[in-house]
């Protein structure tokens, strides 16, 4: 039984084709750009992660300071909830890192000696707006000698500027591209209606036929959900496979310029995850737009019967 | 099998069926007769639930079809075969298809499709056109693919609206033979028609239609003409063609009021529903 309604939706797919190629390019361009949006939304949400989760302050400690001096401040620190990934880097510790970085010069490594090093507490901030407060408590803290960033972007303002604007680049694109992708699935939602509604009306002879010979109401609906569907699916494989070649092809480019900033996964195999995610998504958005519209064009069509 | 118990229908000011009784036995083959307008059609599409009549019942065995609710409609339908004037194929479909088609309405498993066309195509004589579509078929073989069509549910009824009437005298010869031997294969067969020939020559009982009354309920065809020969020594009733011109102009009005009735299974016309509403606003507004 399924063959003959898949029979009937190819059949009128096939004595339309324009039809068909309108429906398909609309619904394409909506899932092109809905899949666009979602990787850019990745990719700034990624850049922001990046920012953010870094250690961006450190706390140098007074050479002279004992640990337990320094265990009272980290516990005041881990309670603090401006305060995370706080980490401890003994004097012992910040050797190693040293020895690490300059493993291809030892002459380096044998002329310090390991009691110059101070240990620090390095830490990042849940809200970089409270980043100053935080900065100048700690200077006033007894046993801490500097306060210093991490950062590459600049100083501890800078990097807040560039926060701030990575958010609000990050707020204007969801919010626009949500927007523009709303109005997108909106216009492919009245194309899908439009055309299944036209072919209803050029099916009303047939439906006749079939209303006559005690065919269900749901017996007639299948082949225009079936052909909505067919629409709806090939112009969302469509969209995302151009999306997903566009950025395959810029990947490199794109991973080179950011440099540290993950922004796009470096393999490929996490970015056909992602573009997999991204799919799936649109496939369930993409049924919901073929069966809504298909199931209320044939009930207005059906209504004025 | 078949009890129409006093079935009125109106359409506007129109009376398309008054007060009509009859009975049809299991197995039995009846022609609704009479002039165009009578009534005939109105009657198999009240048989149909294409809309529902004002008053009467209509028993279909145990069950008043008249009260079956919309929903139920599919379900009867598929209780009954319907051939029609037209033969209402699907034109992309082919034989084989248009046949398929009702098994597939019916939910009937696929693997039991094969045995029951090539059954009623070959019954019906189309066994050889399965793969050709209806425009390379001529009127005589489309009709027997409606009836194939009709028969491949193994319906309860037959009701067969003026399938004669697009085909020559020789096809429309050759199509009720094939309906008669399929009623003496059990079928029971109720077929509206207004050729008189095939009537007469099945001689089979005639429900005769008149003004939307039956006039005639229980003669065969030659008891029929002796009757009239009786009643009327001096040749037919003249009124009738008298009346032809009135019954052709009365259906062409019941037809546009059917499709504006409010059961909502039939196309509406829209533009007699426009205009109706206007007429409506005008009335009120006066």
């Amino acid at each position: 039984m399924a063959n003959i309604h898949i029979k009937t939706a190819l059949d009128h797919i096939r004595r339309s084709p324009f039809q068909a190629l309108a429906a398909v390019m609309v619904l394409s361009i909506t899932f092109f750009v809905i899949t666009i949006i979602s990787i850019l939304a990745y990719s700034t949400e990624n850049a922001i992660k990046y920012f953010e989760k870094r250690p961006q302050v450190i706390a140098f400690i007074k050479t002279e300071v004992s640990e337990e001096g320094v265990m009272q401040l980290k516990s005041k620190l881990e309670n603090d909830s401006r305060v995370t990934d706080l980490k401890y880097v003994s004097k012992e510790d910040a050797h190693e890192i040293y020895k690490q970085i300059t493993s291809s010069n030892p002459l380096l490594n044998e002329l310090v000696n390991p009691t110059i090093f101070p240990a620090s507490l390095e830490f990042s901030l849940t809200d970089l707006s409270a980043g100053e407060a935080l900065v100048n408590e700690l200077k006033s803290e007894e046993i801490v000698d500097t306060v210093g960033l991490t950062t590459n972007l600049g100083d501890e303002e800078e990097l807040t500027k560039e926060l701030e604007r990575l958010r609000k680049i990050t707020w204007y694109l969801r919010l626009g591209g949500g927007a523009f992708a709303a109005l997108l699935v909106s216009t492919s939602f009245l194309v899908l209606l439009i055309i299944i509604g036209m072919r209803m009306t050029s099916r009303r002879g047939e439906i006749e036929i079939l209303d006559l010979i005690g065919a269900s109401p749901g017996f007639v609906r299948v082949p225009v959900v079936i052909e909505a569907l067919i629409y709806s699916l090939v112009g969302t494989v469509v969209g995302w496979l151009a999306a997903l070649l566009i950025t395959l092809y810029m990947r490199e480019g794109v991973v080179a310029y950011f440099d540290q900033i993950p922004v796009l996964p470096a393999d490929s195999l996490s970015l056909l995850q992602i573009f997999g995610l991204i799919l799936t998504g649109e496939i369930f958005i993409s049924i919901f737009l073929a069966l809504s519209g298909s199931l209320l064009s044939v009930s207005r069509v059906r209504k004025r019967r | 099998m078949l009890k129409v118990r006093n079935i009125t229908k109106t359409f506007g000011n129109i009376s398309a069926l008054n007060d009509v009784s009859f009975n049809v036995e299991v197995g039995e083959f009846i022609f609704l007769t009479g002039p165009s307008g009578a009534g005939k059609t109105t009657l198999l599409r009240l048989l149909l639930r294409e809309f529902r009549p004002d008053s009467g019942q209509i028993f279909l065995g145990d069950e008043d079809i008249t009260k079956l609710k919309n929903k139920q409609i599919p379900l009867l339908r598929r209780h009954i075969g319907v051939v029609f004037q037209d033969f209402k194929l699907l034109p992309q479909l082919t034989v084989r298809e248009n046949i398929e088609i009702a098994l597939a309405v019916i939910n009937l498993t696929r693997k039991d499709w094969k045995p029951r066309v090539e059954r009623v195509a070959e019954l019906v004589g189309v066994e050889d056109r399965l793969n050709v579509f209806p425009s390379q078929l001529s009127g005589g073989e489309l009709q027997r693919v409606s009836l194939a069509r009709a028969l491949v549910v193994n319906p309860q009824i037959i009701l067969a609206d003026e399938p004669t009437g697009n085909l020559d005298w020789e096809t429309a010869d050759k199509i009720m033979e094939l309906f008669d031997l399929i009623n003496k294969e059990g079928k029971t067969i109720v077929m509206a028609t207004h050729h008189q020939g095939i009537v007469d020559k099945l001689n089979k009982r005639v429900v005769e239609f008149k003004g939307g009354k039956v006039t005639k309920g229980g003669l065969t065809s030659s008891e029929l003409k002796e009757e009239k020969k009786e009643e009327e020594p001096y040749g037919d009733d003249l009124s009738d063609d008298v009346n032809l011109e009135k019954n052709i102009e009365d259906r062409e009005n019941i037809n546009k009021e059917a499709n504006a009735d409010d059961d909502g299974l039939i196309i509406e016309n829209r533009s007699v529903k426009k205009s109706s509403k206007k007429k409506t606003k005008t009335k009120s507004e006066e």
